[in-house]
């Protein structure tokens, strides 16, 4: 009897244990976001909270390490690490990383192919999810925003300001030390500049975007970056993609190349002048997304899909991508629009029309060529 | 001798932790840094020095140039604060001059990038005083650089040297004072000999710490020429590049062994005279 007592406890003990089981367990979402500390708020203080209440058992864990690729670099060590300690799951769940970083996690079997089960993949109608730098990363990667480099100009300084590179030289002469970039070991706003610099002058900027690689399409580079230094003579070195920013707000500069996102959310937080415009230069400066990506071993990588098809469904993109950090979306416009104001629509496409977008919004050039007019601009400008 | 072989065993157990910590956290990372600086796509090459000595050469030269015109900055300014303030107790000096060494090196960074920038606070009220238009900035450029260094070196330096000084038996500096000898003499020719060792020792922490910093030259440095640190930096960020920066690491290693063999060596000759 009393044998039959404590069976009876203990089977009633695993039913209501057991019943319990389709109450989903506790899962804590850890992501490593490259980037500026707004995209860690972005992420800690917006999607966070929103996601929290869609699935009450998920605890995201949000850990930054830092903008331009330094910051995608350190998340690739981080999964090298989880993949050399050869655990069957790694701590990390979800990387938010620049294309160079896409790339790097890519050849080293550190990100998985996840894109097939989002739906939200076939609502980016620009190419990146399939090409970063010249590589195909199709099915590793979804855009989660997209990022613009343009010249900001203060117009009480600048009445007409240049349209085009070639024009922009000629501004410089004229207007010695008031056009100010970062160089290419402070950020990619200078980065992107070099580029697009590059981009101008080069005969084959098709190849240096498309591939292939092939040293032989480098041969114009010493004129081109000789030109460049001829350029720097005229131009002030500034500190950092912020440090531009400050240079134009002081009046320090009156022109250099930014972020599009970070000079709209300063200018949303009054940190900068708000009469400051921008403008695209033709033939084009470089853009680039940042990429959600899903580490090959991730413990909860459903949860990470989960997530990542939140942050790009329309409604998000639109209230917070748009709306809040001033990013262009990372699927069509035509999707986003329906839950935008007018307002805020007109605030994103103000000094760039989206026509402009398409038009001037170049891809950063293939790996290998890119790191190529890095070194070059150390041995050829810096030298 | 079972006991002495157990006391040795003892004795080796004490160094154990000491040791495991050098090896684990020093001699093994050394190790590894000079090997991986002769790999390039895992085959063993000098191609790594050659990018360094191609591209490299001019930024070695200016961290060594940078470095030893900080050291020697330092060196005078905190020699000339120890004189002061061993002859003559002043409380509030004694205090602020310490006051940078809590500051940590990214807010000292970040403070000088905005006091000395072309319209920063500095000439903003240089510019409302002196009445003119425009003054060149000091931020991005060597001045900048080396004024900061500056900044946040001779507390550190100034401590030891200071700390020395205090040290020294009074009643030498009382005999030259009673032979008549000014205080500009006195330390000249009686403290600072007499303190070379701990002087010696500010010296090569000010020129280690300042060739391994990172933060003020990325803040305030100018953009080229650049401190090898810098260059470090670029190299692992941009291209996932080990092989260069670990070639960097090793050129600023070899400086400043070059640096720690004098010392030893002065130290040897020193030794059996007067302790710092």
């Amino acid at each position: 009897m009393k044998k039959f007592l404590l069976i009876l406890v203990v089977v009633m003990a695993s039913i209501f244990v057991f019943a319990q089981s389709d109450i989903p367990v506790k899962v804590t979402l850890t992501m490593m976001v490259a980037g500026d500390q707004n995209m860690v708020d972005f992420f800690q203080y917006e999607i966070a909270p929103e996601f929290e209440k869609l699935y009450p058992n998920v605890k995201i864990k949000v850990v930054g390490t830092g903008p331009g690729d330094a910051g995608s670099q350190q998340i690739i060590q981080q999964l090298q690490l989880e993949k050399d300690s050869g655990k069957e799951k790694w701590a990390i769940d979800v990387v938010v990383i620049h294309e160079t970083g896409a790339v790097w996690a890519i050849e080293r079997g550190l990100i998985r192919q996840y894109t097939d089960f989002l739906t939200a993949k076939r609502l980016a109608i620009r190419n990146t999810d399939e090409m970063a730098l010249g590589v195909n990363v199709d099915g590793y990667v979804m855009p989660m925003f997209h990022s613009q480099t343009a010249l900001a100009y203060n117009p009480r300084f600048v009445k007409d300001p240049p349209k085009s590179y070639a024009e922009l030289v000629e501004w410089v002469k004229k207007n010695p030390r008031k056009f100010g970039y970062n160089g290419i070991k402070g950020g990619m706003s200078g980065v992107a500049f070099v580029f697009g610099w590059v981009y101008w002058k080069s005969k084959n900027t098709d190849i240096l975007i498309n591939g292939p690689y092939d040293k032989k399409y480098e041969e114009d580079w010493p004129q081109i970056f000789a030109e460049l230094k001829e350029f720097n003579k005229y131009v002030t070195m500034t500190a950092g993609n912020a440090g531009t920013l400050d240079a134009l707000n002081r009046g320090e500069i009156w022109m250099g190349p930014v972020w599009v996102d970070m000079f709209y959310t300063w200018m949303r937080e009054g940190r900068m002048d708000p009469n400051i415009r921008i403008i695209l230069l033709d033939p084009g400066m470089p853009g680039q997304p940042m990429h959600f990506a899903i580490p090959t071993k991730a413990a909860n990588a459903d949860y990470a899909l989960k997530l990542i098809e939140f942050v790009s469904s329309p409604k998000i993109q639109a209230k917070y991508i748009v709306e809040r950090f001033n990013w262009y979306p990372a699927i069509g416009d035509d999707f986003v629009a329906p839950y935008l104001t007018k307002e805020v629509l007109d605030r994103i496409y103000k000094d760039v029309k989206q026509a402009e977008l398409l038009k001037y919004g170049k891809p950063m050039p293939l790996l290998p060529y890119k790191q190529d007019m890095q070194e070059a601009y150390e041995k050829w400008v810096e030298k | 001798m079972r006991l002495q072989t157990k006391e040795r065993f003892i004795g080796f157990l004490l160094v154990l932790p000491a040791f495991l910590v050098l090896i684990f956290l020093y001699v093994y990372p050394l190790i590894r840094a000079i090997w991986t600086s002769f790999l390039k796509d895992n085959h063993l090459t000098w191609a790594n020095y050659g990018k360094v000595f191609e591209i490299y050469s001019r930024d070695v030269l200016y961290s060594v140039v940078m470095t030893t015109g900080v050291v020697l900055v330092v060196l005078v300014l905190s020699i000339l604060l120890a004189s002061y303030l061993r002859f003559k107790e002043w409380r509030f000096l004694d205090l602020m001059y310490r006051l940078p060494l809590f500051i940590p090196f990214l807010i000292v960074g970040h403070a000088m990038r905005i006091f000395l920038a072309p319209h920063g606070t500095l000439n903003n009220l240089l510019t409302r005083i002196l009445r003119v238009e425009e003054l060149p900035g000091f931020s991005r450029s060597w001045i900048g650089l080396l004024w900061t260094f500056v900044w946040v070196m001779t507390p550190y330096a100034a401590l030891i040297v200071l700390g020395a000084f205090r040290a020294l038996d009074s009643s030498y500096i009382e005999a030259a004072r009673n032979l008549g000898a000014s205080k500009a003499k006195v330390v000249f020719t009686v403290i600072m000999p007499m303190c070379k060792p701990s002087i010696m020792v500010a010296a090569i922490l000010t020129f280690v710490r300042t060739i391994s910093s990172l933060t003020i030259p990325v803040m305030i440095g100018p953009n080229t020429p650049n401190m090898i640190t810098v260059d470090m930096m670029f190299r692992i960020n941009f291209f996932n590049d080990w092989g260069v920066a670990n070639a960097l690491g090793v050129v600023s290693y070899l400086i400043v062994v070059v640096l720690a063999v004098y010392y030893l060596r002065f130290m040897a000759t020193e030794r059996g005279g007067i302790k710092g």
